[in-house]
């Protein structure tokens, strides 16, 4: 099978995953507690506004009828209307996206940056009192809730030095890039970025800093008691280039595997961070809307969180198969 | 199903290991603590001391600024004046803001930590296990099934899935009765325990596809087994099969997963509670979101306390882990040395 054949194989198969992410979303509104109308007003609605949700959302239609309604809104990009926001969901929960995605991929470079070395170093002076450092280090780094991280990174940079700022986004990555377009200082936004951006990354960072550092010092222990790396040796290669070169390559192979299955727990991780920080993202859309009983945003948060996962998974298998070409062959 | 020499690489690995006894010892601690918490504790975790209020932990006292308003010269002004906090030896880990021993929550949120990671992590179990053997034995439209729901489950993330259930179904609590207490032994201590119902049924019904997956993978390899072979080929029905010789040959990566989703559990849980999902207000969860609203006052020991609590408990039950995983399955035991 050719990598585009495995991709498209993928793609298919989370075709599918979405679309049982959807249904599982679409039921949520038949387990909520009384009518599913409930699901969707607000609790203090009208009769008029009740009766109008109703007729809106079809449930005078038999179930498959208003099953196929809601796909079809979907496909549509029409994720329904949030009562109490006034809002379209979409516009709602895309408007939101950002400040996720930024977030996450702010923790997950600076889980990466530090983690990698670290592993390489951990594994390549084993027993020594760096390996025992990073150990210990990483041990601590999976054990800790991140919340509780986020309040002691709180209590230490921003109450005691008050370095940064603990609520809030204040620029986007989008503004520093175009400060300099828009003849805005660009250290100066840089720095505001910096200031908001800084805790909230470490705190949900953390974790899978200490998770890759495992694996990677593990995986480094691995390939560095087989053959091929006492061969390079043998033939005289430095061994910087036999570490970083192939040792590692070899090693970050199920690290990315692992880091994939591990997205879900970035997102449920940035949830509770943004609920810490005041971070405007998904996540602290999905706590406000169970919190308002706000059904609709849940909802829609809920199929964009889920696509995504699916989404990214594939791009994760697609290069693994890229750098390990077996795996296509199964 | 567990042989001796099962129970020789546990040793063994046990005394080679520092950190395999700190776990034990961790998680030992915490269990005795969570048991016998109406005799550690030394108030009752939900008195209210209202003019005891923000006391600092013992070796912490402070100085600290107070404003009043007070009559002078027939005015009514505000006077600022420094006074002196110190810590009371009755509250070692000092009080919150409503006056309420520290130390006590502390040792009652053990309970709360322990009970809901392992009673979820045996429902997790119970539902997965099952499943996934019977998906990897009989493979074909069951698997396929049961792989499907498990991506689709993998799609949302725990504790998306955890908060949004709870929201949906409301948060229920279930007060199991102080056997200490009610015997009359500890009589100054809360009379019942508050079970967070739905918070141990929602993290078994998020967690069960870790269970359901690795059992797959078990019996998926177990089934072309000669002795797997054997027993069908003398009439054995599958069931007989799956239970006498599947599950038992399954149960060491089962039992690792296990020590590692307590610990995955108590972390959910507390996330759960922070932010004021789970049904219970005696949870260090529950504490480190009341604390949190001290930080920026001061208070620091309100919110950083029980984290270190939540901290060192996931410490001593993943050391624990570390240990089962490199004796049961000394494959993995790394003997490569650095190139």
């Amino acid at each position: 099978m050719s990598l585009g054949r495995f991709a498209l194989k993928r793609s298919l198969q989370g075709v599918g995953v979405v679309w049982g992410v959807v249904t599982v979303v679409f039921a949520l509104r038949f387990v909520t507690p009384g009518s599913p109308i409930n699901a969707v007003a607000p609790l203090d609605a009208s009769q008029e506004t009740r009766q109008a949700i109703a007729a809106e959302l079809g449930l005078d239609q038999p179930l498959y009828v208003q099953y196929g309604q809601y796909i079809f809104d979907l496909l549509r990009g029409d994720m329904g209307f949030s009562y109490i926001r006034g809002q379209d969901v979409t516009t709602l929960v895309f408007g939101r996206l950002p400040a996720t995605v930024e977030l996450a991929v702010a923790a997950s470079v600076v889980a990466i940056v530090l983690a990698i070395p670290l592993g390489v170093i951990s594994a390549t002076r084993r027993n020594e009192p760096i390996d025992y450092g990073a150990t210990l280090l990483s041990l601590g780094g999976i054990s800790t809730p991140n919340f509780w991280l986020g309040i002691m990174l709180i209590l230490i940079f921003a109450v005691e030095f008050n370095i940064f700022n603990t609520s809030g986004r204040g620029v986007t990555v989008v503004d520093v890039a175009f400060s300099v377009v828009n003849a805005d200082p660009f250290v100066g936004t840089l720095l505001t970025w910096l200031a908001y951006i800084t805790l909230p990354a470490i705190a949900l960072g953390t974790y899978f800093m200490a998770l890759i550092t495992r694996l990677t010092r593990s995986g480094m222990l691995d390939e560095l008691s087989k053959g091929y790396v006492q061969a390079a040796r043998a033939k005289g290669l430095p061994r910087t280039l036999i570490r970083y070169k192939h040792a590692l390559r070899n090693t970050l192979i199920p690290v990315i595997t692992v880091l994939g299955l591990q997205l879900g727990t970035l997102i449920g991780g940035a949830v509770i961070t943004e609920a810490v920080f005041s971070w405007p993202g998904l996540g602290s859309l999905v706590i406000d809307s169970i919190n308002n009983r706000d059904w609709p945003t849940l909802q829609g948060s809920l199929i964009v969180i889920g696509t995504s996962f699916v989404f990214v998974n594939i791009l994760v298998d697609v290069v693994y198969a890229y750098l390990d070409p077996e795996v296509v062959t199964d | 199903m567990v042989s001796s020499r099962v129970i020789r690489n546990l040793k063994k690995e046990f005394r080679q290991s520092g950190l395999a006894k700190l776990g034990l010892a961790l998680v030992v601690i915490i269990a005795l603590t969570a048991v016998f918490a109406p005799f550690i504790a030394p108030h009752n975790p939900t008195d209210q001391q209202l003019n005891q209020s923000e006391l600092p932990p013992i070796g912490f006292s402070e100085t600290a600024e107070r404003t009043s308003s007070q009559m002078v010269d027939g005015e009514i002004q505000t006077v600022t004046e420094e006074v002196e906090i110190n810590a009371d030896p009755d509250h070692v880990f000092g009080t919150d803001g409503l006056g309420r021993d520290m130390f006590s929550r502390v040792v009652y949120g053990a309970r709360t930590s322990l009970v809901v990671g392992v009673l979820g992590t045996l429902l997790a179990a119970s539902i997965g296990v099952p499943v996934g053997l019977l998906a990897g034995y009989h493979r074909g439209r069951v698997d396929d099934a049961l792989m499907r729901i498990a991506d689709i489950s993998l799609a949302f993330p725990s504790l998306v899935l955890a908060v949004a259930l709870i929201g949906l179904w409301g948060r229920a609590a279930v007060n199991v009765p102080d056997p200490f207490v009610v015997a009359g032994l500890a009589p100054e201590m809360p009379e019942s325990f508050v079970l967070p119902i739905t918070v141990v049924i929602v993290v078994g019904l998020v967690n069960w596809v870790w269970f359901a997956r690795v059992a797959r993978g078990e019996a998926l390899s177990l089934r072309g087994q000669e002795y797997v072979k054997a027993s069908r080929a003398l009439g054995a029905d599958d069931n007989t099969i799956i239970l006498r010789h599947v599950l038992p040959n399954a149960i060491t990566p089962i039992i690792v997963l296990g020590t590692v989703q307590v610990a995955a559990i108590i972390l959910l849980e507390s996330s759960l509670s922070f932010l004021g999902f789970s049904g219970t207000t005696l949870s260090w969860g529950f504490d480190i979101a009341q604390g949190r609203d001290y930080v920026s006052s001061g208070q620091w020991w309100i919110a950083s306390i029980p984290g270190l609590a939540i901290m060192l408990s996931v410490i001593g039950i993943n050391l624990l882990g570390d240990w089962l995983r490199d004796a049961l399955d000394p494959g993995i035991e790394g003997e490569g040395g650095a190139a």
